[in-house]
């Protein structure tokens, strides 16, 4: 960890600063469209509920070339129009600095919990630059539990179109449950509160030149402040609008990054999850509103292609892992007919696990493993479109519920096939 | 007469009697060393076999694919037991050899020289085989992954040309090695240069297809972009 990730230039500029109390991180990579906004938002934010602390915003960026920096440094906010009941004892410092590692998400966080370090705040938060439903109270939401509850993390609860975070609601929200008994709606939601311990953990941990310095971040962080034992809590932020996370990443990319940690998570935590038999609820904070919200186009029958395909081209890869009766279900749900598709949930958690069982196993390349998923993953969105084309976010979220609880009950065989080692033989439902 | 068949039967009989008892210790040498030699090699092999099922060495072949290249080519029941039958094998022919070099002759003592010379040879190729078949398997599963997710209909197509391509370039490294057919060497070059033309192609049209489009597009028709092809947001 004696890496240095701070140049002289910004440690220079954190001198001129001075002591911080608040860092607000905001990782970038070509977001020229929606930064200015977000920053704005977070500056204001910072003068209106915290106006007796010291800020700095740091944008963190990957090399955008697009001026994503430039947006950073112009975006200044009108003090005319904000009304503040209090008036700002300090200003709301500013930063922007290129990140060191590779590419990607997580390596940009580091970069900012490093300086949380270098400035000693008491407690910082994170907000993606994509935002474009990014409010001042966002802010307020995320570090209020860290300095007057001390929480050590604060998760995000949004509002989501329903086909809107499909890899969360299919797998990263009820795996991460049914493993770790903590019910965290927005497990890899992208903005984040927490406190300075939990911050320099985080840095402290040598994982930054795995999937975590990429999408793996976010579920990473999660999944470690609940299996330590840190105080988490999540904050109903309201919609949750936000352009594509990187136009030049494709699904399995996401899927290995963020599914592949999640696998990964499960061996470092194997004397943890299988203790845990059931789920509970995490406090939230804020004001559940209901809000309008864009809708998300959707291609069902390219979807349920895919599965097809997955299911012909596939199976030698599928049969290596894959229990024959399982196998033979995914396939009958591939020749219904696309209005009568459904894969059913015990199918498709049943099938999750399997392909946690062989990550565990390495029953072949992870990278491979987890990228041949994708095919199935489109068949459940496909299914879950199909199911819920005419219900209303209540339903929806009750669907899902349903999800979860059928990963928790399928979670003994998890357990029971994970400690076989090796073996090929593995247990049916 | 008596001086014929002297000369005719008697010496050449005696002279062969005299070359067999001088050849015939080398000969009875030669039995024993190979018997021996197919004794140590048949314990060899049991143990080779038996340590390395102990280390779970076939788990790690399974992991890294190698099962399912001797499985497909049909050498042995397991990659322990193969391992266990190159040694056996190993120590028969060593046997072999030393037993044919103690007969003395300078065709044996040619073929002994020639052959330990060539041993590392033999093994090179072998090796070179070996990886060519393992990176074959694994860059024909990559492009069979990246097909089917990117929703080309011939995906089996294009792993099984990508692990033609490459198996080829390794049977061709190592006839090089045995020294056969070297100028066939110019011939591979050009093999892969296509292959590998073909590969980066491939590679940019699965992996990159969007960029390709763009960049053409910005080319060629600079106009407003078309609606994506996953508008989803997963994450």
């Amino acid at each position: 960890m004696s890496e240095e990730l701070l140049t002289g230039e910004i440690k220079q500029q954190l001198v001129g600063v001075g002591p911080v109390d608040i860092v607000v991180g905001i990782p970038s990579y070509n977001n020229v469209r929606t930064i200015g906004n977000v920053v704005q938002a977070a500056q204001v934010g910072l003068l209106k509920y915290f106006p007796d602390r010291r800020a700095l915003i740091v944008n963190s960026d990957g090399g955008s070339k697009d001026g994503t920096r430039q947006a950073v440094e112009q975006a200044n906010i009108d003090s005319q129009s904000v009304l503040l009941l209090q008036h700002p004892l300090y200003p709301v410092h500013r930063l922007t600095t290129p990140y060191h590692g590779i590419p990607g998400k997580g390596s940009a966080f580091r970069t900012i919990f490093r300086i949380v370090e270098e400035v000693q705040a008491s407690a910082c938060a994170v907000v993606d630059s994509d935002l474009r439903s990014i409010t001042p109270g966002w802010i307020d939401l995320l570090l209020r539990p860290v300095f007057d509850r001390e929480f050590d993390y604060v998760a995000p609860y949004y509002k989501r179109h329903k086909y809107d975070g499909t890899i969360t609601n299919s797998t990263v929200y009820p795996l991460t449950r049914a493993l770790y008994g903590k019910r965290v709606r927005q497990p890899i939601g992208g903005e984040f509160g927490m406190s300075t311990r939990l911050a320099s953990h985080f840095l402290s941990r040598d994982v930054w030149n795995t999937e975590v310095a990429g999408y793996g971040i976010d579920i990473w962080m999660t999944t470690t402040a609940i299996a330590e034992g840190f105080r988490v809590c999540q904050s109903y932020l309201g919609a949750k609008i936000h352009d594509a996370k990187d136009p030049g990443a494709d699904l399995s990319t996401m899927l290995v990054q963020v599914v592949g940690s999640v696998f990964r998570l499960m061996e470092d935590y194997a004397a943890v999850w299988p203790k845990v038999a059931t789920s509970e609820a995490v406090p939230l904070f804020g004001f559940p509103f209901e809000v309008g919200l864009e809708p998300v186009p959707i291609n069902i029958a390219r979807m349920i292609e895919s599965l097809r395909q997955g299911c012909r081209d596939l199976l030698p890869i599928y049969e290596r892992f894959v229990a024959a009766e399982r196998f033979g279900a995914l396939t009958a749900c591939a020749a219904l007919p696309d209005d009568q598709f459904n894969l059913p949930d015990d199918l498709w958690a049943n099938l999750v696990y399997d392909f946690a069982l062989a990550h565990h196993r390495r029953t072949l390349d992870r990278g491979h493993l987890v990228r041949s998923l994708t095919p199935i993953y489109l068949g459940w969105v496909a299914s879950f479109a199909i199911q819920t084309t005419n219900e209303t976010a209540a339903q929806v979220e009750d669907r899902i519920e349903r999800l979860c609880l059928v990963y928790e009950q399928l979670k003994p065989r998890l357990i029971t096939d994970w400690g076989l080692g090796t073996g090929e033989k593995r247990s049916e439902p | 007469m008596k001086g014929f068949f002297e000369w005719a039967i008697q010496s050449p009989l005696r002279e062969l009697g005299r070359e067999a008892i001088q050849t015939l210790p080398g000969l009875v040498a030669t039995v024993v060393l190979v018997l021996l030699g197919l004794a140590i090699g048949w314990v060899a092999k049991q143990i080779v076999f038996r340590v390395l099922r102990g280390l779970r060495f076939d788990r790690l072949c399974d992991r890294l694919g190698v099962s399912a290249v001797i499985e497909g080519l049909g050498l042995a029941r397991s990659s322990s037991y193969l391992a266990g039958q190159a040694v056996e094998g190993l120590f028969v022919i060593t046997a072999l050899l030393a037993g044919l070099n103690t007969l003395g002759s300078p065709m044996t003592h040619n073929l002994v020289e020639r052959f330990f010379g060539y041993l590392p040879h033999m093994l090179a190729a072998l090796a070179i085989l070996v990886l060519g078949a393992l990176v074959s398997r694994f860059l024909g599963r990559s492009a069979l992954i990246a097909s089917v997710n990117s929703h080309i209909p011939s995906a089996r197509l294009f792993a099984g040309l990508t692990r033609f391509f490459v198996l080829t370039l390794a049977g061709v490294a190592a006839l090089d090695e045995l020294g056969i057919g070297r100028t066939t060497i110019i011939v591979a070059f050009s093999i892969l240069f296509g292959g590998v033309v073909a590969a980066v192609a491939i590679a940019f049209g699965l992996a990159a297809r969007d960029l390709a489009r763009d960049l053409l597009q910005s080319q060629f028709r600079p106009q407003p972009k078309q609606e994506a092809d996953d508008p989803l947001r997963h994450l």
